[in-house]
């Protein structure tokens, strides 16, 4: 019954392919100083060739000044980034319907390249995910349309050597603000790699009782949020407190950040210690 | 029934290749439907509703549950038209909208003018949902106005 079930459900997975698109595998790739290649995998589950171009750039996650996720791009800190020595190719090419296409990443790393880790990011354009608007043949009216254009883009993470992690926290701030909870820390990176991981935050009150937070539509007794800390991030967090709403008093947030994603394959998630802070919420 | 057995399930299905399978989980970005004003009368501004099922824009991406990605807009500032007319459009701080039920009646809007973290849910499959508002002048010249949305996601 099982088997019936995940075919059926692979079955309608398949009739939305056929939307225009290309699938991107893995959606992280981690190269070995020992092997110096890695592959990315493009398939094209459409019904029109896809022109794929590729290319790639230095830069890592980072937040704004209020605490929005951003990639930055800027050159600097260029001791990490594996922009001059990583190649991918080709450059261009034509997935065809229903094919798949292997994009090859060559690593030549300098002479004398010190243990670490090392940044790059891959960027695939796919022109079969402009997606054409209709109704424009008629040339004695103002006929308007926006068509769309995708781009992926997906880390590139090179290790030589001992490569380790971690992740300082500090300045932990909370408030409530309407339903939600809204959080700032300050995490900086330790050792000579990303720490990639997440944060978990938990309501408790007074007594220690947990307060659950709403995700979606699910209840749930702590909040997580994936991070990759590379340099130092200061990201703004906002989860929703679960009806009823809370009641006058003091309450207290648990911040905590680990070394875990369920996003990733574990043997690429290097293993650090969790830190942990917790600071009061006052609920007027 | 033995992992390999569900494997082969999927490759029949999906028609995607076992290698593919083995390189870890996908990640899909696909443009569904552009935006589409129609028919707009000179100086008559025109607006598409994110929420607008027929006319508004939508991209499906599909990811790994609990993978966080970036969603950031390169928006057009004005359309191309006949002989190189130009149309102004505008972009409002809530016409973009994230679904993670991939319902367009269920959405959380947010400014396509500033970069967005979204998370994959359990099933890993979300909907972003763009809406625009088109300045057609008084003197417009006739035909046919198009611009590019380019959306980029960014696995972070």
């Amino acid at each position: 019954m099982r088997a019936l079930g995940l075919a059926f459900s692979l079955s309608l997975l398949a009739f939305s392919l056929s939307a225009q698109g290309v699938m991107v595998a893995p959606h992280a790739v981690f190269i070995d100083h020992t092997q110096r290649s890695g592959s990315v995998l493009l398939y094209n589950p459409g019904t029109a060739p896809v022109e794929v171009t590729i290319s790639t750039i230095f830069g890592y996650p980072t937040t704004d000044s209020t605490g929005g996720i951003k990639l930055d791009t800027l050159p600097r800190d260029s001791a990490t980034s594996a922009l001059a020595w990583i190649q991918a190719f080709p450059r261009r090419l034509t997935v065809g319907p229903r094919e798949r296409q292997t994009v090859r990443l060559l690593a030549r790393p300098p002479i004398g390249l010190a243990d670490g880790e090392y940044w790059l990011r891959l960027i695939i354009a796919a022109q079969a995910g402009r997606v054409p608007i209709t109704g424009l043949g008629d040339t004695t009216a103002i006929q308007v349309g926006l068509t769309l254009e995708v781009r992926t883009i997906i880390g590139v993470n090179y290790r030589k050597g001992p490569v380790t992690t971690g992740v300082s926290l500090s300045n932990v701030r909370a408030q409530v603000v309407g339903d939600s909870v809204i959080t700032r820390a300050k995490l900086e990176r330790r050792g000579n790699a990303a720490f990639v991981g997440m944060i978990r935050e938990t309501l408790v009150d007074s007594t220690g009782r947990v307060h659950e937070l709403q995700v979606g539509d699910s209840l749930v007794r702590s909040y997580a949020s994936p991070v990759g800390v590379y340099y130092t991030m200061e990201p703004r967090l906002a989860s929703a407190i679960a009806r009823p709403a809370l009641a006058r008093g003091r309450y207290w947030l648990r911040y905590e950040v680990v070394a875990e994603r369920e996003d990733l394959d574990p043997k690429v998630v290097l293993k650090a210690p969790a830190v942990r802070d917790s600071v009061p919420i006052i609920v007027p | 029934m033995k992992r390999e057995s569900w494997v082969l399930i999927a490759v029949m299905l999906l028609g995607v290749p076992l290698s593919l399978a083995a390189q870890g989980k996908p990640l899909t970005v696909t443009g569904v439907r552009g935006v589409t004003f129609g028919a707009v009368l000179p100086g008559v501004p025109r607006v598409v509703l994110r929420t607008d099922p027929a006319n508004s824009g939508q991209f499906d991406i599909r990811g790994p549950k609990g993978g966080p990605v970036l969603l950031s807009f390169v928006l057009p500032l004005r359309m191309t038209g006949p002989a190189g007319a130009l149309m102004p459009i505008v972009f409002g701080a809530s016409d973009a909208g994230f679904s993670s039920t991939q319902s367009i009646g269920s959405q959380v809007g947010f400014d396509p003018r500033q970069p967005t973290t979204v998370i994959f849910p359990s099933n890993g499959n979300v909907s972003v949902f763009v809406g625009a508002t088109a300045n057609p002048g008084t003197n417009q010249r006739a035909g046919a106005y198009t611009g590019t949305i380019i959306l980029t996601v960014t696995y972070l």
